[in-house]
């Protein structure tokens, strides 16, 4: 076998499993969901942005707080509900994906469910007190909130896949014969599958509550959410990741189809309580978060491509490659770059793949030094994907200049590290038209 | 003949849409009437639902979900294929134009 059988093989194998992981339809789904509930988070981010920088550059003491309130409001809209609000969104989105006629049904099941399976009993502090007290009749932000993120994941997941099985079973619809108008006959035909999976939850959930004094959120939490957050979001497990979706990218699939699935929606945790705790005023507990990754990691789009293109405009020769670069900077600012990564081209071309998966590890390295030397602050702000490099590293970290300054170097080591590769892949080329 | 409607479709439907303006543009140069737009691969659904569609092309990085999306198509009589990585790469309108015009005949 030749050595060129050898490297196509491993790129079709590689292909063909990513796709498969990022095809799978709860992952597809998880991917979905959160790409309808995103622009809730953005506005979380701005609230966040309003009230802890803006404000206290010329507002103080009670007149602050009073203004704080505002942006208060909006993290109790958005981070606050972030776990009530993946639920039904996830039942939705597998529904649909399930081609399942009444999507709106398996999300009314998903929430019903994720409210059944709450605590009926909260240690609550109350607001001139010191000591906890325990309250009854009320839901609290940290359950339902994005603490609660993968327990309603979980639970939107089970209940609506449930739901859609269920209703697939011809002998437990009601029928109510054929007089009956269809709208009404509609009504009944989820009634079964609505309450059976609502009761089976509540049947688990008393059992929780009552045999081992837990419930099913706090379960979620400890067993899956913490210990998958923490290894795909530890360094070496994020860098791991990420890395493989920009692998996948240079073969010409995007790297949502892994990163999607496997890293945004844990990253997207760690950002959210970024935010809450920034908002609060508490210790941020997070270096690597979603937006990080976005800032430091994905200069001018995946694979930080940004430094290829100023690279290119200052010592390539070949004429193609200068036109794509030209073409490609206005959306590369705002970090879209399909056109570089298609045109350039990156994909399948061995010495460009290179610097395209390792300089966003090495940017990456660095803003992580940074953080942990205490240089720059940790990211609290949500900022969209699309804000331009500088400006997003600004408003990420909450208005610090000092992120800036790291992606100035971030950048600089990048079109440094782009350099030989590009003059590589450029003899190649030559080669190639000679021949 | 009523005025076709071309669909694009990517991740995110950014930058698909950047190729929807060489499209437009070109379109008009050769005095081609068509609508054309850009959407998500999640919103694909919905546009499909809504509007009348007479060709769906995707961007070479979801090439992955093609079959996925032909199913949703259903027994629908709409063309729907893959631009090709150069094309896409260098954004050629004129190019991914005339060929879905092939496609729409």
């Amino acid at each position: 076998m030749t050595h060129k059988g050898i490297w196509q093989q491993f790129i079709d194998h590689f292909t063909r499993i990513s796709i498969k992981i990022g095809n799978q339809i709860h992952l597809r789904s998880l991917r979905d969901a959160f790409a309808m509930v995103m622009p809730l988070f953005i506005l979380a981010g701005l609230g966040v942005l309003i009230n802890n920088v803006f404000f206290p550059l010329f507002l103080k003491s009670t007149t602050l707080i009073n203004f704080q309130t505002f942006g208060n409001l909006i993290v109790n809209g958005t981070l606050n509900i972030a776990g009530l609000i993946i639920a039904p969104v996830i039942g939705y989105c597998l529904a649909r994906n399930r081609h399942y006629k009444n999507p709106l049904g398996a999300a009314i099941v998903s929430l019903a469910g994720l409210i059944v399976v709450m605590p009926t009993t909260l240690q609550a502090l109350p607001v001139a007190g010191k000591h906890t007290v325990e309250i009854t009749g009320f839901l609290s932000y940290s359950n339902i909130g994005v603490t609660g993120m993968f327990a309603g994941i979980i639970v939107g997941l089970v209940a609506s896949e449930l739901f859609i099985k269920l209703s697939k079973i011809e002998k437990i619809k009601i029928n109510l014969g054929e007089n009956v108008p269809p709208a009404v006959s509609d009504s009944f035909l989820t009634l079964i599958p609505t309450i059976a999976v609502i009761a089976l939850l509540a049947i688990i959930s008393a059992i929780l509550f009552v045999g081992f004094h837990t419930d099913l959120i706090k379960l979620i939490t400890t067993i899956i959410q913490e210990p998958l957050r923490k290894v795909n979001t530890s360094l070496p497990g994020f860098l791991l990741i990420y890395t493989v979706g920009n692998l996948l990218f240079g073969f010409g699939i995007h790297q949502a189809v892994i990163n999607g699935t496997l890293l945004d929606p844990v990253l997207l945790i760690n950002t959210n309580k970024n935010m809450q705790a920034f908002a609060s005023g508490e210790h941020v507990p997070y270096i690597i978060t979603s937006v990080f990754r976005d800032t430091f990691g994905m200069m001018g789009g995946t694979g930080s491509t940004i430094c290829l293109l100023v690279a290119t405009f200052m010592f390539s020769r070949i004429k193609p490659s200068r036109e794509v670069a030209k073409l490609s900077i206005v959306p590369g600012i705002f970090n879209i770059n399909e056109p570089v990564i298609y045109g350039y081209p990156i994909v399948f071309n061995i010495p460009l793949l290179i610097p395209f998966v390792l300089t966003p590890v090495i940017s990456l390295l660095i803003a992580y030094a940074a953080t942990v030397l205490g240089f720059m602050n940790r990211t609290v702000v949500l900022v969209p994907w699309t804000t331009p490099p500088l400006i997003n590293g600004f408003l990420a970290t909450g208005g610090d200049w000092r992120a800036v300054v790291v992606q100035l170097i971030s950048f600089t080591v990048g079109v440094l590290f782009y350099i030989p590769f590009m003059k590589i892949s450029e003899q190649v080329i030559l080669r190639q038209q000679k021949n | 003949m009523s005025k076709k409607t071309i669909m694009l479709c990517c991740v995110a439907g950014m930058s698909t849409s950047l190729l929807v303006n060489k499209m437009k543009k070109a379109a008009d140069a050769a005095g081609i009437e068509v609508n054309i737009f850009a959407t998500s691969v999640s919103g694909f659904d919905e546009e499909i639902n809504s509007k009348k569609i007479d060709c769906v092309l995707l961007g070479p990085q979801v090439s992955y979900m093609e079959n996925e999306l032909r199913d949703k198509l259903g027994n629908q009589d709409i063309p729907l294929r893959v631009i090709s990585m150069a094309d896409y790469g260098m954004m050629n309108g004129q190019k991914v134009l005339k060929e879905a015009v092939e496609l729409m005949q």
